[in-house]
């Protein structure tokens, strides 16, 4: 059987149930609106301020930083998978390249890229 | 085999980078501690680190020292090319580093920084001339190139020098993943990265892939645009002559020279060791791309104002010369190659010292304007004759380092019977004579109303010195470089061994 | 069993390519070139790994080639970024057409 049939099921179930579940709200449910019912969704909270406007710059480096840090990470993980084939010179490979990290942390530590004031 | 050992006898191999690398971490660590951003420690431990960088690239010299030509786990091509391209970019840059100690006073605050970068970017050209694997070349490449687009836009505040980093990373950026997307389908074609097993792969074609030729072909074209991107040909050349001039000077005299010299490492060994099956087909899109850079480059020069652009163009001009002898390449002799490597090495010392020039008269008066530079053999005569003479080796006339370049990648375009390339290359050559003698005559021939001295700052002068015996020792006392070749074999000995320094 | 044949994923990562290529190409704001950059990336990415999985599985290089692009691309956002940062300092401007202090 050609598995593309078992997608496309599973497209038009998923497609219908939601279109069911939707249709289902706004027909049997009570439809009574207000203002702060309308607004945008923002936690159940009253939103605070309009969406589009400028934000300090300190999340743009503390977003710079994160990705930088967040994606080198990721050999970490091929590297455990294969921790005992490398040996100890997989082990030393590895610490050569945290500690490269460690003194980029440093640095943005030292520099004080990561305090907030 | 102990293997433990053995992974440490590697790493011995790799000693330079490993002190490269340690001393781009020092420096950084060094400068958080030290309070003075001018303080002496830091460009004296960042040559501390090159000179001993620079002393361990010699150990294979050393009878009963020598390497073993290899690999290091498929990664690092451990031969003459990369002792070559390591002396070759540890040179450079200590000269600029001379030159920054000087430049950098008093225009930025993040000195530690600068000189911790300059060192991983020496450590990243290294990097890319020896690695022997598509993941390490592309690693290297980008590595280059990242520190060079922070380095260009080191002036925070200056607003040309924000504006060339960022036409640099745009250009640097897109050209860098239309390469992958090359590299991409050249692993599809052949299932591996390692060049030696590509080479494998083409010479001797699996016949369950259908077309794997024409894939390397279309993977040779796509890589080049990353390749031709990092030395500047034309039609990838556009973000050079911005990049040199809003680049800090010491940083424009390194991209001049160290990315250049990596972009035609990484092509010689992948074009000639990966797709050495499909030599016709490269050389032949080369020679085009020489044809049009050489072309280009010299009429474009000709319209310039402002010495760091014109200077630009003209290493856009010379990189289509050092092309030529890449194209004329016979896999039989590697002549061509050997050419290649003189003319980079010629052109390190002229090119360098051209830069000195610029940056000692930019120190003393603040301007790269071409017209500022009338009546300089009054004011500064030693400055303005060694102008002249760099200018005579850009243009390939004896005695000077540049004739030794031009006259063997010459030869080796007419030993492959390119005459239709010889011709355009030397008539460009007479183009490029119109607008580096239109300088001389700048300087010689015209204003009287400014006559102080100049004054250059020891290390400047320092390079000016070395760079100048460099490039007339280079034709003065060719045997060392002659005879590269006649001796294929040992490519450096014969480069540096007879050299006394 | 019958599986989606290889030329499908070479096909859209050409597609995909095409149209990083063509936002970073056709957008004036240095960011919107950005994504479109990160695109022509991620485009690679699916080559990489589609061959991976068809020429060569029982290697590793083509999954390696991939992880090692997502983090250099990360890494040339970050800097990407900074250097947006620093130029719209200077200059209140990140449209590209208007960064033309440098020519010919």
């Amino acid at each position: 059987m050609n598995p593309y049939i078992a997608i496309g099921l599973l497209l038009l179930l998923s497609t219908g149930l939601a279109l069911i579940i939707v249709l289902l709200g706004a027909v049997l449910g009570p439809n009574n609106p207000n203002e702060r019912k309308l607004e945008p969704y923002e936690s159940g909270m009253v939103p605070v301020g309009e969406a589009m406007q400028r934000l300090p710059i300190r999340f743009y480096l503390i977003a710079t930083l994160f990705i930088v840090f967040d994606i080198e990470v990721i050999f970490l993980f091929p590297w455990a998978l294969i921790f005992r084939k490398l040996g100890i010179f997989g082990l030393v490979e590895m610490a050569v390249f945290l500690l490269i990290l460690l003194v980029g942390y440093i640095y943005i530590w030292q520099k004080g890229a990561l305090e907030w004031d | 085999m102990n293997t433990n050992v053995d992974w440490l006898q590697r790493s011995l191999a790799i000693g330079p980078e490993l002190l490269l690398m340690l001393g781009g971490l020092v420096v950084l660590l060094v400068d958080m501690w030290l309070a003075d951003d001018d303080h002496p420690l830091l460009p004296g431990l960042t040559g501390l680190f090159m000179v001993g960088a620079l002393i361990w690239s010699f150990v294979p010299f050393i009878p009963g020292m020598g390497i073993t030509p290899g690999t290091i786990y498929g990664m690092f091509a451990l031969d003459n090319l990369t002792i070559f391209f390591r002396v070759f970019v540890l040179t450079s840059s200590l000269l600029v580093l001379a030159l920054t100690t000087v430049y950098i006073k008093g225009r930025t605050e993040q000195t530690g920084e600068f000189y911790s970068l300059l060192l991983f970017i020496t450590l990243s050209v290294i990097l890319a001339s020896a690695a022997n694997n598509l993941i390490m070349i592309y690693l290297a490449f980008e590595f280059l190139s990242l520190t060079s687009y922070i380095m260009v836009g080191w002036l925070r505040d200056d607003v040309r020098s924000n504006e060339a980093a960022m036409k640099y990373l745009l250009y640097g950026a897109i050209s860098s993943a239309v390469m992958l997307y090359g590299m991409s389908l050249l692993y599809g074609a052949t299932g591996s990265t390692n060049i030696a097993e590509i080479a494998a792969v083409f010479a001797n074609p699996r016949t369950e892939i259908v077309g794997i030729f024409n894939l390397g072909i279309t993977a040779a074209v796509l890589m080049m645009v990353g390749f031709g991107f990092k030395v500047a040909l034309v039609p990838f050349h556009q973000w050079s002559p911005d990049a040199y001039e809003g680049a800090p000077t010491p940083v424009t005299t390194f991209l001049s020279v160290g990315p250049k010299a990596a972009g035609f490492a990484i092509m010689i060994r992948v074009l000639t060791g990966a797709l050495g099956a499909q030599t016709e087909s490269w050389q032949a899109m080369l020679s085009a791309v020489a044809i049009l850079t050489m072309v280009v480059g010299n009429l474009t020069a000709l319209a310039q104002t402002d010495m760091k652009r014109l200077l630009a163009y003209s290493s856009i001009a010379q990189a289509g010369y050092i092309l030529m002898g890449l194209v004329a390449n016979n896999p039989a002799d590697n002549f061509g190659i050997r050419a290649v490597l003189v003319y980079l090495l010629a052109y390190l010392f002229t090119n360098i010292g051209l830069f000195v020039s610029v940056i000692g008269f930019e120190q003393a008066t603040g301007s790269t304007t071409i017209d500022d530079y009338r009546g300089l053999i009054r004011r500064s005569p030693f400055h303005a004759m060694a102008m002249v003479i760099f200018f005579l080796s850009l243009l390939g006339i004896p005695p000077t380092a540049g004739f030794l370049g031009k006259f063997l990648v010459f030869g080796a375009v007419i030993n492959a019977e390119l005459y239709f390339l010889a011709v355009v290359g030397m008539l460009t050559s007479v183009i490029s004579a119109y607008y580096y003698l239109n300088v001389v005559r700048v300087m010689f021939f015209q204003g009287d109303e400014e006559d102080r001295p100049l004054r250059f700052a020891f290390p400047l002068q320092a390079v000016l010195v070395i760079t100048l015996v460099g490039t007339l020792l280079m034709n003065l006392y060719p045997t060392p470089f002659l005879n590269l070749i006649g001796e294929p074999t040992n490519l450096v000995t014969q480069l540096f061994g007879q050299l006394p320094f | 069993m019958s599986s989606i044949p290889l030329e499908w994923y070479l096909m859209l990562a050409a597609v995909l390519f095409a149209i990083g290529a063509f936002g970073a190409f056709s957008r004036r704001n240095a960011v919107a070139i950005l994504m479109g950059i990160e695109l022509m990336l991620n485009a690679v990415n699916i080559n990489l790994v589609a061959f991976w999985r068809y020429v060569e599985p029982q290697g590793l290089e083509g999954l390696m080639f991939a992880i090692f692009s997502i983090t250099v691309a990360a890494a040339e956002a970050a800097v990407a970024l900074a250097l947006v940062l620093a130029l719209y300092r200077t200059r209140d401007t990140i449209n590209v057409e208007e960064i033309d202090l440098l020519k010919w």
